[in-house]
């Protein structure tokens, strides 16, 4: 019987959109064009997730917004801070230690 | 204006906390969604809106994606609800007893306020008292788990735990076997009780002389304290012969609850021009005062076991 994936890949989704969105921020982006850019690289978000968990990382000042009124229709840019550009390499270097233990035991049990 | 937007932010709105950030949130999602109809179809209409929307994903399960899921209770502390509230409507239901016995309202300042009352007043006033220990014993530990502190909350290792009560795992066909011959004695018993009642007016006697039978208590009280424990022995077997068919605990809440009401109305008895027997007059307030007590005595094991079979009824249905 095939293993129901699906709350495991959600607890999966949920550190990875943090970094996902932290490393899209380098440039000022808001809501919907970074819905739209994470799924040309080929990754799904749910909308719903996206606003909350941009709205958790502002509370801790790891990015800011700013409502744009100048055209038709407002939008709210995101951008990283200086604190999220730190929490970001400590991410990353969580994830990449992560992928190697990982890596080695594939390995490891391909030798066997 | 887009009167299905803002039909759906205004769901939204009804379940989102906190008020400062909630203007906030709805723009965020107007916008968004408003860009994407635009985007996406072209244009923002009534049925571009509508998949829009539907994508969005349901109101209730929005909003909740913003609440920061600190649970209400702890779940470190949720063994001690039932913990507490047992040990809490334990000390309420004997006060309430007391209180029956003895036709005394008091008062534990500022915790407890028990008026006056009559066995069905206590019957009808017992889940009332649970809910509210119940109730108490929550707001409790929602203050301590809203506190963020690790408190210990102490717990005697003495007595009956609760947690460790299991399900006995005797051999169900010996255990039937055993309430069968329990039903078949109590029938014989409440058979034989009626039997006497009916041709005596009183099953309680002196002598065991069945010629000359000479009862124990004056007629009227014979005849009253004759039909209460007349009525236990039927209860008692009647719970025996439905435990028979079904192994529910409701069945030993129902009988623990008549004999209450039972034990109740016998403590209720005047005590006064009891007995048809000469007693010596020193004896009498001895004697009084030992069949209060055993009933007394009986009724707390009944109550005790009542509330361990409400409190495992409760911690089953909490677990599912």
């Amino acid at each position: 019987m095939e293993p129901e994936i699906g709350n495991f890949e959600t607890e999966m989704n949920r550190g990875f959109l943090q970094i996902l969105v932290l490393a899209l921020l380098e440039k000022d982006m808001y809501g919907y064009s970074m819905v739209r850019t994470i799924r040309e690289l080929g990754y799904e978000v749910e909308e719903n997730t996206l606003y909350p968990l941009l709205r958790r990382l502002e509370k801790n000042g790891w990015v800011r917004s700013k409502w744009d009124v100048s055209e038709d229709r407002p939008r709210k840019f995101y951008a990283i801070t200086d604190e999220g550009r730190t929490l970001r390499t400590q991410l990353l270097a969580i994830w990449k230690k992560q992928d190697e233990i990982l890596k080695h035991l594939m390995e490891e049990k391909s030798h066997v | 204006m887009f009167e299905k937007l803002e039909a759906y932010l205004e769901e939204i709105s009804h379940f989102l906390s906190g008020r400062g950030e909630r203007e906030e949130i709805l723009s965020e999602i107007r916008s968004h969604i408003l860009e994407k109809a635009t985007q996406e179809h072209g244009q923002v209409t009534d049925a571009s809106l509508d998949k829009v929307i539907a994508a969005y994903g349901p109101a209730r399960r929005v909003a909740e994606k913003y609440l920061d899921g600190r649970p209400i209770i702890a779940p470190a502390y949720k063994r001690y609800l039932f913990r507490y509230t047992t040990l809490l409507f334990a000390v309420h239901t004997l006060l309430t007893v007391i209180g029956v016995i003895f036709k005394e309202s008091f008062i534990l300042f500022p915790f407890l306020f028990m008026p006056r009352l009559g066995v069905i007043e206590a019957l009808m006033y017992l889940p009332t008292a649970f809910l509210t220990d119940l109730g108490v014993v929550a707001l409790v530990l929602y203050f301590i788990t809203q506190s963020g502190k690790d408190v210990r909350l102490p717990w005697p290792r003495l007595g009956v735990d609760l947690d460790e009560v299991k399900p006995p795992n005797k051999n169900v066909l010996l255990s039937r076997i055993g309430t069968a011959v329990g039903a078949v004695i109590m029938l014989a018993f409440t058979d034989f009780a009626l039997y006497l009642f009916a041709k005596h007016q009183t099953i309680f006697f002196v002598n065991l002389n069945w010629n000359d039978p000479r009862p124990l208590f004056t007629p009227e009280a014979g005849q009253r304290i004759s039909l209460v424990v007349i009525a236990m022995f039927a209860a008692s077997t009647i719970a025996l012969l439905f435990k028979l068919f079904m192994r529910s605990r409701w069945v030993d809440i129902g009988s623990g609850v008549v004999s209450l009401a039972l034990i109740g109305l016998l403590l209720r008895q005047p005590f006064e021009n009891l007995f048809a027997v000469n007693i010596a007059e020193r004896f009498l307030p001895k004697i009084k005062f030992g069949l209060r007590f055993m009933l007394l005595f009986i009724a707390s094991m009944v109550t005790v076991k009542l509330i361990k079979n409400v409190v495992c009824i409760g911690r089953k249905k909490l677990a599912k």
